[in-house]
């Protein structure tokens, strides 16, 4: 398992429009993603807007992402880099 | 008794709002446009009334209050995304009606939204509708053109 942690900078956080974003890179993946919201200790699948959308996600937020699976490396970096440059 | 299954078989999202059902290729935002959050429709509303388009929960209500998550009884995930960009206007001019884990039924009051007030800040009023769990469906038929809330059927479907 790979686990990393993200600060969002992003003004309005993890919201509808970038989430379903999000989704669209997990799925690409077969490896399990998991999100935790580390301020309000909510996880998600992040494969799931509706999951993601209700970790309420804000700005300045610190967020782990948890990956595990056969292309866990790849799902890692993919994630990251979507990460900084959307959020 | 066949036609009943048949029936059963076959479902429609209603329209959520009272206006024009455009398909989601025209929406102005390529995130939407270009499906990447499901398939659907969008709706280009002539008044603020948002309602149900489908029995369901209230699954998700953004802190924001322009965007709703329902899950259907029959197990969609639907978004509806009011305005373009309007995730800027902090709430303001977005009176939501219900709660998240709220019941609702088809046509019920989800929130008045001020569509005079996002024009003025200069946001578009298309508001997608979207199944985000889009694997799930079989059959997808959109349709087009005026529609009333809660009565017209814009989305047809077989899961």
């Amino acid at each position: 398992m790979i686990e990393f942690t993200y600060k969002i900078k992003d003004e309005n956080g993890i919201h509808a429009r970038p989430a379903g974003l999000l989704v669209g890179e997990a799925k690409k993946f077969q490896s399990n993603i998991k999100i935790t919201n580390i301020v309000n200790e909510k996880s998600a699948d992040a494969k799931g807007l509706f999951g993601l959308m209700g970790l309420c996600v804000k700005k300045d937020n610190e967020i782990k992402v948890s990956v595990e699976g056969e292309d866990e490396n790849e799902a890692a970096e993919t994630i990251k880099d979507f990460l900084e440059e959307n959020f | 008794m066949f036609n009943f299954f048949k029936k059963a078989k076959d479902k429609g999202i209603l329209a959520p709002q009272n206006g024009k059902a455009i398909p989601l290729k025209e929406v102005p935002d390529e995130v939407f446009s270009q499906k990447m959050l499901g398939d659907g429709i969008a709706i280009i509303p002539e008044d603020g009334k948002v309602v149900s388009p489908v029995d369901g929960t209230i699954a998700q209500i953004t802190d924001t209050l322009h965007a709703y998550g329902i899950k259907s009884d029959d197990g969609l995930d639907i978004l509806i995304h009011c305005g373009i960009d309007t995730v800027s206007m902090n709430g303001e001019g977005f009176d939501v009606k219900v709660k998240e884990g709220q019941k609702v039924k088809v046509g019920d009051l989800i929130a008045n939204v001020n569509i005079k007030l996002i024009k003025e800040r200069g946001f578009s009023l298309h508001t997608p509708l979207i199944i985000t769990n889009f694997d799930e469906i079989k059959d997808f038929e959109p349709v087009i053109g005026d529609v009333k809330s809660g009565e017209t059927v814009v989305i047809k479907y077989k899961k």
